[in-house]
């Protein structure tokens, strides 16, 4: 008893003293060279002079780690920040009490630190949500020893994969998960085709029905192996036997060490009159949670990880993507041809939707493109997505 | 002979605790329901105020000194206390404010201060919601009201020129609401007629009149206060219900003492108190995680939860029945739009279950005699060869077999053509797809069943079959009338324990087909999981797992019965 008003007193006189000293507590789902960085960039949060407040992170398995967030944040049990997609941002937001909006914080200094298209996939509902960290998507990765010259348009690609297709030896001129709505995503946004209009899904439109014919044309030419999955696509690619494939930063990391490869921009659609594919960005946000204690010191955290110095040591050491614009123009990261080659890509892509009716897409859509892609009517199949994806919609808007 | 014990104290148990219960249930009602319509009109008052507010700022141009003096104007006809804010969201202005605190330094306009940031972050929730109404349809509520502890947090949209440029918030006393009515009436309601017992204590000793005068002394107490309270509280079918409720509650505590199940069962808890003390923790612990999660699912699926609700009360988003109806209302294997509905689901699912059951059996009990043969050369290592697909994780082998069946690469295709057939694709067909599934489920499902028919095989005398030779029986006379029926006893259980495991086999499901081609391979567990973490309707997919747990409740009852069958062999 005496002990506890002992502390009392104590905390009392030493609270003022404290008022901005706090602990900060990150949940991130990195792992490998991406946590040391991540971890590099805390310590020296932590280490700079006259910094008050004190960083742990914690370190959770990344299957587990949506749901422990949805579980955790809203009844104060969670972190002060967390770090995730923003493909989960908008359910967060309309389950409430989880996502802390920033817009407060927001000056146009620190709006023009990021890449357009990484902040964007940060707002919901015209505020934003959190600061992006770091982006993923998918570019050309191509086998050096068989293209010299990687193509800079459709037409290009269609030839130089042909001429590279054998397809009794299994040889394959492109590879890339084409019957996987994420990655058929790049081809219809070049159309200027979308999932969601003003929040109403339109996944018929008729930009959409036009990329799916040109991937039927291009299935047809038959420079693409069958049922590609990405395992298929890894070992083809680790084999010499795929030219080219589509994909993203994670790719890299399966390359076999004999292979000779480079990375560069998707080229663009002649059929879509020389637009550029646009692929759909994963951007990685750092959230203040909304229970959270310390939002000052969060937010101070917050802003400090997407800041030059911190993005740097992402970049060179976790070899990820930062979204802070800047870090392009320091020589080291400039000099690397895979963040360049990224950095260039994503200049042109589009935010992966963060609604949260975003989930109820995916089942309906990789039906349609299973039917596309074994050469259906495609305008039929989108048709029939979108009458799906709105029922599912409409049924969950109920509610609202 | 001892004379019989009076039923009089019993009775005047009966009826204290009767009359307590039923009482303070009502007494509960009455308080509810008088705060209730207190807070409700003082709610709407508050809506009311801050509703003007929004439009008199509205009117006066949405900032500058015009509408700064509209909020003056309003503060004027407000109770003291009052604290009304006009935000600006462009900037994070505070443009007006009657704060007393808001003067000087802090005086309107300025920019907001840290320490306001909730007052901006709510302008800007309600310019959202305003523009998901517009846009989407939707009609959540454009005015935002909280009651905290004494006082209320209102928020208002503020619109120029047809777009919301800000919010005007208003914090609001609440007046505390009054006592609450009539604890005399309720104590007189409990004790008059336990005093008109008292003086029955000849009359009521026998246990006819005993219950008799329990019951009428019941009915005056309970009818009496309810009938008051509904006077005081406006009456109104809500009230019919909850007070009778209250009464029925009571009425069966009172028949519970009255009739000796009271006593009886104290009776019980102290003669076993023992037995009691053990079991307490293991009920304690079903209590907490089977049957309260059980309980919160079956009322959920009463419920339109859905992921934008998930915070809203229960009772504000019940639907009753309709969840149900949904599910099973469409009377045929498609939905209107295509999709599999219910039915073709669960006739998919039986038919899966079955197929399944049968091939795990027959296979298992094929490679059980042949390893039962005796004289077998390495039969330890044919069996262990045998056990492996059961011993290996299910996850593994499904996404194996899943590789197995592609089109292009995997091994069924690579082997079809060995044999001049064409490649087929294996989950674009409904049939092929199944196919799969129950390819990788049968190898998945035979080693159990070959170790459970292999020990019953072992434990079956050889004499049997001696004196089945001596007797000239043919082999197949031997397997039909010794064999088999020494089997059913061990087989039985098994086949029932794997047709449950079968019928809600996830895994294989989920990680074999994925319900391709348009989720005409679903099951109805994998569906559910689909409608929950998919679609985000939770008690719809509650209601969907009620269903499931109905039919394999009904299997269950099935089951019992055959098992009950089959016990005297």
């Amino acid at each position: 008893m005496r002990n506890r008003s002992l502390l009392a007193l104590l905390a009392a006189l030493l609270l003022p003293g404290l008022a901005s000293a706090a602990e900060v507590v990150v949940w991130h789902a990195y792992r490998g060279a991406e946590k040391s960085a991540f971890e590099k960039v805390v310590a020296a949060y932590n280490a700079r002079p006259g910094n008050p407040n004190k960083v742990t992170t914690l370190a959770v398995p990344y299957d587990a780690f949506a749901d422990k967030i949805s579980a955790a944040v809203p009844r104060g049990k969670g972190p002060d920040v967390f770090i995730f997609a923003q493909d989960r941002l908008g359910g967060w937001i309309e389950a409430g009490n989880t996502v802390e909006p920033i817009d407060f914080f927001l000056d146009d200094a620190l709006k023009a630190r990021f890449i357009p298209s990484t902040l964007e996939a940060m707002t919901y509902r015209g505020s934003v949500w959190g600061l992006p960290l770091n982006y993923k998507c998918i570019a050309l990765v191509y086998n050096k020893k068989l293209v010299k010259a990687p193509p800079k348009s459709s037409a290009e690609l269609e030839a130089l994969a042909k001429k590279l297709t054998q397809r009794g030896a299994g040889r394959f001129g492109l590879a890339y998960s084409y019957a996987d709505y994420y990655y058929h995503a790049a081809l219809q946004n070049a159309f200027g085709g979308r999932v969601f209009d003003a929040g109403k899904p339109v996944l018929d439109a008729s930009e959409n029905v036009k990329a799916a014919e040109l991937l039927q044309a291009w299935i047809k030419a038959g420079f693409m192996p069958a049922e590609p999955s990405t395992a298929l696509i890894t070992s083809l690619f680790n084999e010499g036997k795929a030219a080219m494939v589509f994909s993203g930063n994670w790719f890299l990391g399966e390359i076999a060490p004999g292979i000779d490869w480079a990375v560069t921009t998707l080229p663009a659609l002649t059929e879509a009159g020389g637009k550029p594919m646009r692929p759909w960005t994963t951007v990685e946000g750092v959230y203040v949670a909304a229970p959270s204690k310390n939002k000052d010191a969060a937010f101070d955290f917050v802003k400090y990880a997407t800041d030059l110095d911190a993005a740097r040591i992402m970049a060179l050491e976790g070899r990820q993507s930062p979204a802070n614009a800047k870090v392009y123009a320091d020589p080291k990261v400039a000099a690397d041809p895979v963040l360049a080659a990224f950095k260039k890509q994503v200049d042109v892509a589009v935010p992966m939707p963060n609604l949260p009716e975003m989930t109820m897409v995916w089942s309906p859509a990789t039906t349609a493109m299973g039917s596309i892609t074994r050469g259906g009517d495609a305008k039929g199949a989108l048709a029939k997505a979108q009458a799906k994806v709105a029922a599912d919609v409409a049924n969950l808007r109920k509610s609202k | 002979m001892t004379r019989p014990a009076s039923h009089w104290p019993r009775a005047l148990a009966a009826l204290a605790a009767g009359l307590a219960v039923a009482v303070a249930l009502s007494w509960a009602w009455l308080r509810a329901a008088s705060a209730g319509g207190y807070e409700e009109r003082a709610r709407a008052e508050a809506v009311g105020a801050v509703t003007r507010l929004a439009k008199a700022v509205e009117q006066a141009g949405a900032e500058g000194d015009a509408a700064r003096a509209a909020l003056s104007a309003w503060q004027a006809d407000q109770p003291a206390g009052t604290v009304g804010r006009l935000v600006i969201v462009s900037g994070a202005r505070l443009e007006g404010s009657t704060d007393p605190r808001d003067v000087g330094e802090r005086a309107a306009p300025r920019r907001l201060l840290r320490d306001e940031k909730w007052a901006y972050d709510q302008a800007q929730r309600l310019r959202g919601i305003v523009l998901e109404n517009a846009e989407q349809g939707f009609a959540r509520a454009e005015v935002e009201v909280e009651r905290l502890e004494g006082r209320y947090a209102l928020g208002a949209p503020v619109r120029k020129d047809g777009a919301v440029v800000g919010a005007v918030e208003v914090d609001r006393p609440a007046k505390p609401p009054p006592a609450a009515p009539g604890v005399p009436a309720a104590l007189a309601a409990v004790a008059l007629p336990l005093l008109a017992l008292l003086p029955l204590r000849r009359a009521a000793a026998r246990r006819g009149p005993a219950l008799a005068a329990a019951l009428v002394l019941y009915a005056a107490g309970v009818g009496g206060f309810a009938a008051w309270a509904l006077r005081l509280a406006g009456g109104g079918g809500e009230g019919v219900r909850a007070l009778g409720l209250s009464a029925a509650v009571g009425l069966a505590l009172v028949l519970f003492v009255a009739l000796g199940g009271a006593a009886r069962a104290r009776a019980a808890l102290v003669r076993h108190r023992v037995a009691y003390a053990y079991a307490i923790p293991a009920m304690l612990g079903m209590l907490v995680l089977v049957f309260f999660p059980f309980l919160y699912g079956v009322v959920l699926s009463f419920t339109g939860q859905t992921l934008y609700n998930t915070s809203a009360p229960l009772t504000e988003i019940w639907v009753g029945l309709q969840n149900y109806v949904e599910i099973l209302r469409t009377f045929a294997f498609r939905m209107p739009d295509g999709s599999p509905s219910f039915y073709w689901t669960l006739a998919f699912n039986v038919i899966w279950t079955v197929t399944n059951v049968s091939i795990g059996v027959s296979v298992g009990l094929v490679l059980a005699l042949i390893l039962n043969t005796k004289g077998l050369a390495f039969r330890p290592i044919y069996r262990v060869l045998l056990i492996l697909p059961w011993a290996m994780p299910n996850y593994i082998t499904a996404l194996i077999w899943r590789g197995m069946f592609h089109r292009q690469f995997g091994v069924v295709n690579y082997a079809r053509m060995l044999f001049g057939l064409e490649p087929l694709s294996w989950f674009d067909e409904t049939f092929t797809s199944y196919l799969t599934a129950l390819a990788t489920n049968g190898w998945l499902s035979f080693p159990f069943m070959m170790v459970v028919s292999l020990g019953a095989l072992q434990s079956i005398p050889a004499d049997l079959y001696e004196a089945a030779r001596v007797d000239g029986a043919s082999r197949w006379q031997q397997f039909k009338a010794i064999t088999l029926p020494s089997l059913k006893p061990a087989l039985v259980p098994a086949v029932i324990l794997s047709v449950v495991w079968t019928f809600n086999m996830f895994n294989i499901i989920f990680l074999v087909t994925g319900g391709d081609p348009s989720g005409t391979t679903e099951i109805l567990i994998t569906q559910a999981y689909k409608y929950a973490f998919q679609q985000y309707r939770y008690g719809y997919a509650a209601a969907y797992s009620t269903v499931i747990f109905l039919i394999l409740l009904a299997y269950g009852v099935f089951q019992n019965r055959v098992t009950r069958a089959t016990e005297g062999i």
